[in-house]
C-alpha cells in the first residue's frame, strides 16, 4: 500500500509557483490558437484518496473527461475535465462549423486536453529539469467501481483551472503522481530551494 | 541611498527569485508583500521607488493593485509586472492601468536588469 509523502510548506509553495508558471505557458498556447483571453486559477495541491479524487473530478455530470499517462523521470497521469457548457463557442473560435458532429466534439476535446495538459506538463518538467513524455489523450467515462482500482491510492493531486473569458467554458487539469515520482519531485524541489 | 522596492508575490520562492535577481550594482531597501491586499497596505503607508508586482495572487490580485494605484491621487510609482500569465490581453490591461513594464516568469535576471536600465535605475 502506498503512503502519502506530504510536502512541507516550502515545497508546496515552490510547486505551486512552478505550476503557475506552467499554466501561464499553457494558457498562452491556447490563447494564441483561439485568439481569446484565458483566465487561470491559482493551482491547488492536495493529497486525496481515490474516493476524494473521484468526487473532485466527477462531481458534475455536465463534463467531458480525458486521461493521458506520462512517463519519464516522473510518472503519472493527467486527467482533464472539460465543461460541456461553452464548448460550441470554443469550437467556433477554433474554426469549426455548426452543427458539431460527434467526431468534431471528440476532436476538440482531445485537442484542448493535449494543448493545455501538454503545455502544463512540459512547463513543469522543464523548470524541474525533469524529462517527461506525455502520451496522447483518450476520452473516458468515469466509473466509480473501476476508479478505486486505479493505482492513485493517496497520491498528490495538482489541480489547475482554465476559464475562457468570453464563454462559459472551463477546463480543469489534474496531475496524479505515483509515490516514487512524488519522492523524486520532492528531492528536485529541495535542490531548487537550496 | 538605497532604492526602496516593494516585492509583491504570494510565492516565497518567487519573492526570493526576484530579490536574488535584482542587479547587484544598487543597494536596496526591500519590503515584501505576500498578497495583493498587503501590497495595497504597504503602498497606502509608504512611498516606493519601484514596485515588482505579481498578477496571480489570491483574493486581491495584481490587477486589483494596479486599479487601486490608478484611482488614488498620489503619484503612480514605477511598477514592473512579473507574471506567469503573459497573454497579450493581460499585458495590454496592466500597461493600460499604468504599469511601466511587463516581464514574464520564470524571471530572467538579465531581462530585469535591462528593464531597470531602461527605466533609468542603472
Amino acid at each position: 500500500m502506498s503512503v502519502v509523502i506530504p510536502l512541507d510548506e516550502e515545497q508546496r509553495d515552490a510547486l505551486q509557483e512552478l505550476l503557475n508558471i506552467a499554466m501561464g505557458q499553457a494558457a498562452n498556447s491556447l490563447a494564441q490558437l483561439i485568439e481569446t483571453k484565458i483566465d487561470i486559477s491559482i493551482p491547488k495541491i492536495t493529497s486525496v484518496t481515490p474516493a476524494q479524487l473521484y468526487s473532485l473530478l466527477f462531481g458534475s455530470q455536465d463534463t467531458f473527461h480525458t486521461r493521458q499517462s506520462f512517463l519519464g523521470d516522473i510518472q503519472g497521469e493527467v486527467i482533464s475535465v472539460l465543461s460541456r457548457s461553452g464548448l460550441s463557442e470554443i469550437a467556433k473560435l477554433m474554426d469549426y462549423s455548426d452543427p458539431l458532429s460527434k467526431e468534431d466534439v471528440e476532436e476538440i476535446i482531445l485537442e484542448l486536453s493535449n494543448i493545455l495538459a501538454g503545455a502544463c506538463l512540459a512547463g513543469l518538467s522543464s523548470q524541474l529539469e525533469l524529462t517527461t513524455n506525455l502520451n496522447m489523450p483518450t476520452l473516458f467515462t468515469p466509473n466509480k467501481e473501476n476508479f478505486d482500482e486505479l493505482k492513485w491510492q493517496h497520491s498528490l493531486v495538482m489541480e489547475v483551472q482554465f476559464t475562457v473569458a468570453v464563454s462559459s467554458f472551463s477546463m480543469r487539469v489534474v496531475f496524479c503522481l505515483d509515490d516514487d515520482s512524488l519522492t523524486r519531485m520532492k528531492d528536485t524541489l529541495d535542490e531548487l530551494l537550496d | 541611498m538605497a532604492l526602496s522596492v516593494l516585492v509583491a508575490d504570494d510565492s516565497k520562492l518567487s519573492r526570493r527569485s526576484v530579490k536574488k535577481s535584482l542587479p547587484p550594482e544598487l543597494d536596496y531597501d526591500i519590503s515584501e508583500a505576500t498578497n495583493g491586499q498587503e501590497a495595497i497596505d504597504f503602498l497606502a503607508e509608504n512611498t516606493f521607488d519601484l514596485v515588482l508586482l505579481d498578477l496571480t495572487m489570491p483574493e486581491v490580485d495584481g490587477v486589483d493593485v494596479l486599479e487601486y494605484l490608478s484611482k488614488r491621487e498620489e503619484c503612480f510609482p514605477n511598477v514592473i509586472v512579473i507574471s506567469a500569465d503573459f497573454q497579450p490581453e493581460i499585458q495590454r490591461i496592466v500597461l493600460s492601468l499604468g504599469a511601466q513594464r511587463f516581464i514574464r516568469k520564470p524571471l530572467d535576471k538579465e531581462e530585469l536588469a535591462m528593464t531597470m536600465f531602461e527605466l533609468g535605475y542603472l
